[in-house]
């Protein structure tokens, strides 16, 4: 049982080990899980630590993160992730076993936080955010992270220089180069 | 004379097509506008504009063999020429994307606007071409996180082509989002003016319920309204229209070896 008791054992999907999260969330979003993954760092498995962390998934797009050992929701949760690699235990549940969890807005995260935030991976984000539902998207509680986004020029200089990149790249893919603006 | 845009913003879920069509629909107050569903992988303007049983659509345009006229696929649907998309699957995999570009140049020949209901994806030919072939996108974004980054992206695309921007609309605004203060910051990274901002509506769901454009299913809803002013903020400067089909019928040659 974990994050606050509000999520049922669920059925053991599979166990395996990991090299890192993208892997992970990518084999999830594959399969449309719905239930939760349970990622245990090797090192705290050896060390005989409990530092594992819980994602759960609604279709296999990431709904709530939660870190037991230092009671972090959400994001925050998230930071308990980092590195790898993981031993993973997926389980399944039926949809309305995570509804009550699903509402405890503090233990939420977008739903291609994880990938942004873990996976360097622009294709897994942009399948996530595909199939991720409308209503999830267009959720954005905290204003103030668009308003630091439009702050921070580095990061948006650094999408439009990968955006240009990648469209000079697929236009000799797609034979469009000639049409590629010389200035 | 014609000025060609793409309505693009690189994610889903903005409300592109109901944006096409009711930029179209006040634009057509004064120009002869033709909107053309560009986004053959995933077609919906047809539902939006009760032509879910059209004959014939742009799907059967884009096919070699297929012996279809461009006026075939031209429906006067609400003061506007309206080229829906199929939504089979073997229409969009017999479908030549190439072909796009006669499809619009012959279209130009007729219209002061031609609007293009672009894909919301960047990850093929088909999905790019719309933003090639427009002299400039007008970028629907949310006032969120993931929608400036993929309309910035969308954006840098259009540019890569020499195609600029119009303007930004911000659609589907939550009444609890400070859109102003986004806006303004906003426009320091995307060209042309903040054409408006939309609030989200249930007027909008109603009216692709009933198979209509919101200006028509509900004129005077706050959300229509702002799509109108929107539209009169948009400068639309026609051109030459020899020009834009010389331009679109040049585009998509295959590079030389």
């Amino acid at each position: 049982m974990v994050v606050d008791g509000h999520i049922p054992e669920g059925r053991l999907r599979r166990s395996r080990t990991d090299a890192d999260i993208a892997e992970t969330l990518a084999g999830v979003l594959d399969r449309e899980l719905t239930g939760y993954v349970v990622f245990e760092p090797q090192g705290s498995i050896l060390r005989g630590d409990d530092e594992r962390a819980v994602i759960t998934f609604d279709s296999g797009v990431p709904v709530l993160a939660y870190h037991p050992p230092s009671d972090a929701g959400g994001a925050d949760a998230l930071d308990a992730l980092s590195g790898g690699p993981f031993h993973v235990e997926a389980y399944d549940l039926p949809a309305d076993a995570l509804s009550e969890a699903h509402r405890v807005e503090a233990l939420r995260v977008a739903p291609a936080a994880p990938a942004e935030r873990l996976a360097t991976d622009d294709a897994l984000i942009e399948r996530t955010r595909a199939a991720a539902s409308d209503d999830r998207l267009d959720r954005d509680p905290d204003a103030s992270s668009v308003e630091a986004f439009l702050a921070d020029e580095d990061r948006i200089e650094a999408i439009r220089q990968e955006a240009r990149a990648e469209a000079e790249e697929r236009a000799a893919e797609w034979g469009l180069a000639d049409q590629l603006d010389e200035g | 004379m014609v000025e060609a845009f793409a309505v693009a913003s690189g994610k889903g879920g903005t409300g592109k097509t109901t944006s096409t069509l009711a930029l179209g629909m006040a634009l057509a107050e004064e120009h002869d506008v033709t909107v053309i569903d560009a986004d053959t992988g995933m077609a919906n303007l047809l539902f939006h504009t009760g032509l879910g049983d059209a004959d014939v659509t742009l799907h059967d345009l884009l096919v070699a063999d297929r012996d279809a006229a461009v006026d075939d696929a031209v429906y006067d649907r609400f003061g506007m020429s309206v080229v829906p998309c199929g939504t089979s699957l073997d229409g969009f995999a017999a479908a030549d994307p190439e072909r796009l570009r006669d499809v619009v140049a012959a279209l130009a020949a007729d219209a002061d606007v031609l609007l293009l209901d672009s894909p919301a994806a960047l990850g093929s030919k088909s999905a790019v071409l719309p933003v090639v072939l427009a002299d400039r996108i007008v970028v629907v974004l949310q006032p969120t996180v993931p929608s400036l980054s993929d309309g910035l992206k969308v954006q840098e695309y259009a540019r890569s082509y020499g195609t600029s921007t119009a303007g930004v609309l911000f659609n589907r605004v939550q009444p609890d989002e400070d859109v102003e203060t986004v806006a303004e910051r906003a426009s320091r990274y995307f060209g042309g003016p903040t054409l408006g901002s939309v609030p989200e509506s249930d007027a909008v769901r109603a009216a692709r319920r009933a198979g209509e454009p919101l200006l028509t299913h509900a004129p005077t809803d706050p959300a229509a309204d702002a799509f109108r002013e929107a539209a009169a903020a948009l400068d639309v400067r026609p051109g030459d229209a020899d020009g834009v089909a010389d331009r679109f019928r040049s585009a998509v040659v295959p590079d030389r070896p």
